[in-house]
C-alpha cells in the first residue's frame, strides 16, 4: 500500500519538480562556452606558459644565472650562458620542456632578475614531443601582459650599485 | 732616464741605510718626487731597478700616499683636507670657493700652470680646521678672505 | 757510513698551552692561532682572508671571537693561544660582530650574484647567509671602480691571459696578493691606492701571467677574480667533482675535475689540497692541462695506412691488421725484431699491460719508457739509477734547513717542489743553493746561486766534495781516494774547470756540512745529460762525503707522472736477474732476446734490424734528442703502430694509428716521485672512439693469439706481486770514480743550447690546450741581455738557431734570468722542433745564433 502511495507521490509531485529544474535552466544563460570560438578569461594568478621579459631598451633581462633551473622541481629548464661583447652574461640557450613542466611557478619566484614569468596562455598542444621544448625566441615574444609592475627598474646596473652612476 | 744621476746617488745612499731593502721605498719615492714633481709608472720602474724591489711594491707604496701626485701638477699644489673635522668646519664650501676663485674643478690645474687643486684625507691639523696645504706649508683656520690673500700673495710671487 | 758524520737529531719537544674554547678545555702546540686551534677541534670560525698556507693578516675581521679579559672582539686568525685563555666563538657579542662585518663587507659589494660566476661557491654568499642580516643600513650609492675605455657593463678588466678582474666585487681580503708574493714569489699583482679606493690590480704595465696565476682565482673568496676558462660556462651546482691526479707533474698533484655528466665534459680543474704533496697550489699546466682531452683535434677513429695514405677504419679492422702484421714479423723475423716504447705518463695498468704484451705476447725484451734521454744505460746498476732510486719525501723539503738544487730548473720541471723550496725559505729560513748551467727561478730566495759552465755538472759536484775535504768537513773519506776518483788534485782546479769561484763552492760545502736536515734535489738537466752516469757517480760521492743519507734526503727526481711506476713495473729492457726471475715466476716465461733500450731500438731500426714497433703515447720524433735520427729510424720500420691522443709527427709515419684515451677518461693508478700510489677517477667517458691503453693492448694481444689476462683480477694480482720487488738500490759504501769528461770547447761563434719545458707547458701535448697557448703560444729563444746586445736583437726580432742537424727560426725573448752565454728554447711546440738542433752524440749542444733580418 505504502509503495503505491510513494509511486503516486513521485509521479505527481517529484517528476514535475525535476522537469521544472530543466525548464528553469532552459531560459538561463548557459555555463559552458563554445571553446575554440569562445574563451574564458583566466584568473589573474593563473600560471600558463612562460615568457621572458625584456628591459625597456630591448635587452633581455635574463642573465642565465640558473636559479630557475635549480628551483625547478621537474627539471624542465635547460640553459647555457654566454658572454656578450661588453662582458655581460646572457643566455645562449634557454629551453623549457613544457611536457615536464608542472606550472608550479617556482622559476618565476626564483628569478632574481624578474625575467621569467608564467603567462595566461594554456594552448600549446602539438603533434610531436619536440614542439613542447620551448626555446628562448619563442618565450621572448611580445607578451600580452599590459602593465608590468617592475617597469621602474630600467637597467640592471641601477639595482646592482644602488642608484644610477654615469660611466 | 727621468731620474738624474744626483737622485740616483741619493736613492742608493738612503737605501744603504736600512737593514731591509723594502724600507728604502719611501725615501726613494720622496727623492724622485722632489726631483720630478710627480710620480708615474716609468719612475716606479726606474726606482725598482735602482733598489732592486719589484715595481708593483713601489707603486703600492706610492699610490697609498696622496701627497705624491701621480700626474704633473702646477707650481702650487693646493691640498684641501676633507676629513671629518674640516668637513664639519666647511671644507666642502672651501673647495667650492677655491674652484670658483681659480676657475678650475677639483683635480685640475689652472691654465697658467700655477695652481692644482685636490682634496685629500686628514692632514693632521684638525684643531685648526678648515685647512689646506700648499706645497709644504699649512694654511689654517681658513676663511674666504684668508684664501684670497694667500692666493694673491702666491700669484704675486709667480 | 762513518760514525763521525752522523748527527744526532733530538726529538723535537713541542711546547704546549692549554686553553678553553666554548667551555671545552684543549691543549695545543704553542704558537697555534685561535682559529687553527678551533678548526682542529672541529669548531668552525668563518673567515675570508685566512688561508692555511699563508701568513695571517687579519684583513677581513670576519673571524672575530670573544676572549675573556679582552675588552674587544679579537681576530682569531692572528691571535695566538696562550695558557688559560678563555675563548667564545658563538656568544651574542661575536654574532653581533660578525653581522656588522658582513654588513660592512657588503658596503661596496655589488649585488650582481646572478651574473657572477662565483655564485654557488662564494664565501661571501655563504657567510652572509649564515651570519648576515637581510638588510643594510648603508642605503647610498656603492663605490664603483671604473676603468676608462673598457667596454664592459660591469667594469670587468682582463689582467692576464686567463684572469678577469672585477674590482667592484673585491672585498680586499688580499689573499691573492699575499699568495702571489708569499707562496709564488711573483709581483705581478698588487693592491694600490688607499682606504675605500683600494683596488687589486696588475702591476703597472704588466700582466698576471705567472705559472701559478690560476690559484689566485681559486682562492678568491668572491667573484672578483674569475678565469676565462670557467667564466659564464656553467653553474657550479650542475657539476660533479671527480678526484684525479695531474699527469704533467711527477709529484702527482691532487686535482679534481668539475664535470657535467650529461654533456660528458670537464669544465675546470681545481686543487684537492694534499699537504703531503701540493699544499693545494696548482701550476697552470696542471690547472688548464685538462683542455687537451676536449680538443677538437683529438684522433677520432683508428687509421690504417692504405697505399701510403692513412684512412679511417674501425677498431676491429685496425686491431686485426696490427695483430696480423705483428705476429707475422714476430714469427718470420724473430722476436728481437719487435720493439715498443710507452709513455711514463700512463697509468700502472697500461704500463704493466704494455710490459706483458711485449714480453709475453711478442716475446721481446725491447721495452722502454725513456724516450727523451740520450745514452741510456743498459742495466740499472749504474750510479745514475742508484741516485734516482733513492727515497724522497716532498713534505720534508719544508723542514730542511739546507736545500741544494742541482741541474734542475725547478719551476719548469717540478712546480710543486719549487713552491716547497720557496715555502721552506719563507717560513723556515732555509738556505737554498742552486747549481745550474743557467740562472733559474728560485734565485730570488737563494742564498747563493752558482751558474757553472754548461756540461760541467759532475765537476761542480766534485769541487764541492773536494772543498769539504780540504776544509776538514768530510772526515770519513780518504783524501787521496777522493782526489783520484774525482780526477782533480784541488778544489780550486775543479772549480776553475766548471767556471765557478772557489769561495762559492766552499760556501755550499760548508752549508751542507753544517746543515741539520738537508734536501738535495737533482733534476732534469742531470737526467737529460749524456753523461748522467758520471753525474750520478758524483752525486754518490757527495752523499758519501757529507753523509747526506744520514741527515736528510738526496734524489734525482723522476720527471713524469708515472716514471716511478714504469720503473717498478719493469719497463726497462734489462731488468737484472732478480727482477726478471720474479717476472718469470709470475708469467711462467721470460723472453731470451737481447734487451735493447730506446737508443738501441732506434739504431737497430735505422739499420733495418728492427722491423716493427709499437708506440704508446710517445712521440719520439718530437722528444727524442735527435729528431732526424728518430724520424729516419721510424720511417724505415716495416710496421709501426702508434697510439696517441693527437696526430703527431710520429703518428704520421705509422701504419696503424690507434686513438688513445687520456688520463681523464679512465680510472688509473699512478706512482708519484715519492713512490706514493694515487688513483685517478675518470672525469668523463672516452670521447669519440678512443680507448685506454691497457684495453687496446689487451685486445691486440687477444688478436695475436696470446691473451694476457683472464680478467682484471688477474692483472691486479700480478701487478701486486711485481710491485713487491724492491728496485731501490742502496747508496754505494765507497767512493765511485767520476770519469772526468774532456771539457768540450765551444766551436767558434756558438752558444750552448738548453732545451726544456716552458713554465706553461709540459711535453708535446699541452700545445692543444687553448688556455696554455694563451700564456705562451709559440717557441722562443731566451737570451741574456748581453748576448742580445751582441746580436743586436730585441723583443720582436727573430733569431736563427743552426746546428749540424737542422735549424729553426724563433722570436727572441730577452731575460735577465739567463747568463753564461746559453740560449733556452722550449721544446713544447711542433712548429719549432728544437730537438732537431740536438745531437745524441754530444753532451752540450752548440748552436750558431744569428739575427734574422727581414
Amino acid at each position: 500500500m505504502t509503495e503505491i502511495l510513494k509511486a503516486f507521490v513521485n509521479v505527481i509531485i517529484k517528476m514535475p519538480q525535476g522537469f521544472g529544474v530543466t525548464l528553469k535552466y532552459l531560459f538561463r544563460k548557459p555555463v559552458t562556452v563554445q571553446y575554440p570560438k569562445q574563451k574564458i578569461p583566466m584568473t589573474p594568478r593563473y600560471r600558463g606558459r612562460h615568457y621572458l621579459e625584456r628591459y625597456d631598451d630591448g635587452t633581455e633581462r635574463c642573465v642565465c644565472c640558473g636559479l630557475c633551473a635549480a628551483a625547478c622541481p621537474a627539471d624542465a629548464i635547460y640553459m647555457e650562458p654566454e658572454e656578450t661583447a661588453n662582458g655581460e652574461r646572457k643566455a645562449k640557450v634557454y629551453e623549457i620542456n613544457l611536457l615536464r613542466c608542472i606550472f608550479c611557478g617556482f622559476c618565476e619566484e626564483a628569478c632574481p632578475e624578474e625575467a621569467v614569468f608564467l603567462g595566461q596562455d594554456y594552448e600549446f598542444s602539438a603533434d610531436n614531443r619536440n614542439s613542447f621544448i620551448w626555446t628562448k625566441d619563442q618565450m621572448l615574444v611580445k607578451h600580452p601582459r599590459k602593465e608590468n609592475p617592475l617597469k621602474r627598474i630600467i637597467r640592471r646596473v641601477r639595482r646592482v650599485y644602488g642608484v644610477p652612476t654615469a660611466k | 732616464m727621468i731620474l738624474t744621476a744626483e737622485s740616483i746617488k741619493q736613492i742608493k745612499e738612503s737605501a744603504a741605510r736600512y737593514p731591509h731593502r723594502k724600507s728604502a721605498i719611501l725615501p726613494a719615492i720622496t727623492i724622485a718626487y722632489r726631483q720630478v714633481g710627480h710620480l708615474n709608472d716609468d719612475i716606479y720602474r726606474e726606482i725598482s731597478k735602482i733598489i732592486n724591489i719589484p715595481q708593483s711594491e713601489i707603486a703600492e707604496a706610492a699610490t697609498f700616499y696622496t701627497l705624491f701626485p701621480k700626474q704633473p701638477v702646477g707650481k702650487y699644489l693646493i691640498q684641501v683636507c676633507h676629513n671629518i673635522s674640516c668637513a664639519l668646519m666647511g671644507a666642502d664650501s672651501l673647495v667650492e670657493y677655491l674652484e670658483h676663485k681659480l676657475a678650475i674643478k677639483k683635480g685640475e690645474t689652472t691654465k697658467d700652470n700655477l695652481f692644482t687643486l685636490i682634496s685629500v684625507e686628514c692632514l693632521g691639523s684638525c684643531a685648526t680646521a678648515p685647512m689646506m696645504q700648499i706645497n709644504q706649508d699649512f694654511h689654517e683656520n681658513l676663511t674666504p678672505a684668508k684664501v684670497d690673500k694667500i692666493l694673491a700673495d702666491l700669484k704675486a710671487k709667480g | 757510513m762513518a760514525d763521525s758524520t752522523k748527527i744526532e737529531t733530538p726529538a723535537r719537544t713541542v711546547e704546549t698551552v692549554t686553553f678553553t674554547i666554548n667551555g671545552r678545555t684543549a691543549t695545543v702546540a704553542k704558537g697555534t692561532t685561535v682559529l687553527q686551534a678551533a678548526h682542529g677541534l672541529g669548531i668552525t670560525i668563518p673567515s675570508f682572508c685566512w688561508h692555511p698556507k699563508l701568513k695571517p693578516v687579519g684583513a677581513c675581521r670576519m673571524c672575530y671571537v670573544e676572549i675573556e679579559k679582552m675588552p674587544k672582539l679579537q681576530v682569531s686568525c692572528a691571535t695566538e693561544v696562550t695558557n688559560g685563555m678563555v675563548v667564545f666563538t658563538e656568544s651574542d657579542k661575536v654574532k653581533q660582530g660578525r653581522r656588522a662585518i658582513i654588513e660592512f663587507t657588503l658596503l661596496n659589494h655589488p649585488l650582481d650574484c646572478p651574473t657572477c660566476d662565483k655564485g654557488g661557491e662564494c664565501d661571501l654568499q655563504n657567510l652572509t647567509f649564515a651570519h648576515g642580516y637581510d638588510d643594510s643600513r648603508f642605503a647610498f650609492q656603492k663605490l664603483r671602480k671604473i676603468e676608462a675605455g673598457v667596454p664592459s657593463t660591469f667594469d670587468d678588466i682582463k689582467i692576464g691571459p686567463e684572469i678577469v678582474l672585477n674590482r667592484n666585487r673585491c672585498i680586499l681580503c688580499y689573499k691573492c696578493v699575499r699568495a702571489n708574493k708569499e707562496a709564488f714569489g711573483e709581483y705581478d699583482l698588487g693592491a694600490f691606492e688607499r682606504g675605500n679606493h683600494t683596488e687589486i690590480n696588475a702591476a703597472p704595465g704588466q700582466q698576471v701571467d705567472n705559472p701559478f696565476s690560476g690559484n689566485l682565482v681559486e682562492i678568491c673568496p668572491v667573484g672578483a677574480l674569475t678565469n676565462t676558462d670557467w667564466r659564464y660556462k656553467i653553474r657550479v651546482w650542475l657539476t660533479d667533482q671527480k678526484a684525479s691526479i695531474c699527469p704533467f707533474t711527477s709529484s702527482g698533484t691532487n686535482i679534481q675535475f668539475y664535470v657535467e655528466r650529461h654533456k660528458n665534459r670537464i669544465f675546470r680543474t681545481t686543487g684537492r689540497r694534499n699537504d703531503a704533496i701540493d699544499d693545494g697550489w696548482l701550476s697552470d699546466v696542471t690547472r688548464y692541462g685538462y683542455q687537451i682531452i676536449q680538443s677538437p683535434d683529438r684522433l677520432k677513429t683508428p687509421l690504417i695506412k692504405k697505399n701510403g695514405k692513412q684512412v679511417p677504419a674501425t677498431w676491429d679492422e685496425a686491431l686485426a691488421v696490427a695483430a696480423a702484421r705483428l705476429t707475422e714479423i714476430r714469427d718470420k723475423k724473430g722476436c728481437v725484431c719487435v720493439g715498443g716504447l710507452a709513455s711514463p705518463s700512463l697509468d700502472n695498468a697500461s704500463l704493466y699491460t704494455f710490459n706483458k704484451f711485449m714480453r709475453v705476447a711478442m716475446e721481446s725484451n725491447n721495452v722502454d719508457y725513456r724516450t727523451e734521454y740520450r745514452r741510456l744505460p743498459s742495466s740499472l746498476d749504474n750510479p745514475y739509477d742508484i741516485a734516482a732510486s733513492q727515497a724522497f719525501t716532498i713534505a720534508d723539503i719544508d723542514e730542511s734547513d739546507v736545500i741544494v738544487v742541482i741541474g734542475s730548473d725547478l719551476v719548469r720541471e717540478h712546480p710543486n717542489e719549487y713552491l716547497r723550496v720557496r715555502k721552506a725559505e719563507q717560513f723556515n729560513r732555509s738556505k737554498v743553493f742552486l747549481l745550474n748551467p743557467l740562472s733559474t727561478k728560485p734565485s730570488d730566495v737563494a742564498a747563493l746561486e752558482l751558474v757553472h759552465k754548461p756540461g760541467a755538472e759532475e765537476i761542480a759536484i766534485s769541487a764541492i766534495c773536494l772543498a769539504a775535504m780540504e776544509s776538514g768537513w768530510a772526515s770519513g773519506v780518504n783524501a787521496d781516494d777522493l782526489k783520484s776518483k774525482t780526477g782533480f788534485k784541488k778544489a780550486a782546479d775543479a772549480a776553475g774547470a766548471c767556471g765557478l769561484d772557489l769561495i762559492e763552492i766552499q760556501a755550499v760545502a760548508r752549508a751542507i756540512a753544517e746543515g741539520k736536515k738537508i734536501t738535495i734535489i737533482a733534476g732534469e738537466l742531470v737526467t737529460r745529460s749524456r753523461e748522467r752516469e758520471a753525474i750520478g757517480a758524483a752525486l754518490c760521492n757527495l752523499n758519501r762525503v757529507f753523509g747526506v743519507d744520514g741527515k736528510g734526503q738526496m734524489a734525482i727526481l723522476a720527471r713524469h707522472a708515472n716514471s716511478v711506476g714504469a720503473a717498478r713495473l719493469g719497463l726497462t729492457p734489462d731488468l737484472g736477474a732478480g727482477f726478471a726471475g720474479a717476472l718469470k715466476s709470475i708469467w711462467g716465461q721470460y723472453p731470451e732476446t737481447p734487451p735493447q733500450n730506446t737508443d738501441a731500438m732506434l739504431a737497430a731500426a735505422r739499420k733495418e734490424e728492427l722491423d716493427a714497433m709499437i708506440l704508446v703515447g710517445v712521440n719520439p720524433v718530437m722528444i727524442y734528442p735527435d729528431r732526424e735520427f728518430a724520424r729516419e729510424a721510424l720511417d724505415k720500420l716495416d710496421f709501426l703502430i702508434a697510439c696517441d691522443l693527437f696526430e703527431t709527427e710520429t703518428t704520421q709515419l705509422a701504419d696503424v694509428v690507434l686513438p688513445l684515451a687520456g688520463w681523464a677518461e679512465y680510472r688509473g693508478e699512478y706512482f708519484n716521485l715519492e713512490g706514493r700510489l694515487q688513483s685517478a677517477e675518470p672525469g668523463i667517458a672516452p670521447l669519440n672512439e678512443a680507448r685506454p691503453a691497457h684495453q687496446i693492448l689487451e685486445s691486440l694481444a687477444e688478436q695475436c693469439g696470446s691473451p694476457l689476462f683472464a680478467g682484471m683480477d688477474q692483472r691486479n694480482a700480478e701487478m701486486e706481486k711485481i710491485l713487491k720487488v724492491d728496485i731501490r738500490r742502496p747508496w754505494p759504501t765507497g767512493l765511485i770514480e767520476v770519469k772526468p769528461q774532456p771539457q768540450e770547447t765551444a766551436p767558434e761563434r756558438t752558444v750552448a743550447l738548453i732545451m726544456g719545458d716552458d713554465p706553461h707547458h709540459s711535453g708535446y701535448l699541452t700545445e692543444k690546450a687553448p688556455s696554455l697557448v694563451g700564456f705562451c703560444g709559440e717557441a722562443y729563444a731566451e737570451l741574456s741581455p748581453e748576448l742580445a746586445a751582441k746580436l743586436k736583437v730585441g723583443a720582436g726580432d727573430s733569431v736563427r738557431l743552426e746546428a749540424a742537424t737542422g735549424k729553426i727560426i724563433v722570436p727572441v725573448r730577452v731575460s735577465e734570468h739567463i747568463d753564461n752565454d746559453v740560449v733556452f728554447v722550449p721544446r713544447n711546440f711542433m712548429a719549432a722542433p728544437v730537438n732537431s738542433l740536438v745531437s745524441r752524440k754530444q753532451r752540450v749542444d752548440w748552436v750558431k745564433i744569428s739575427k734574422v733580418s727581414d
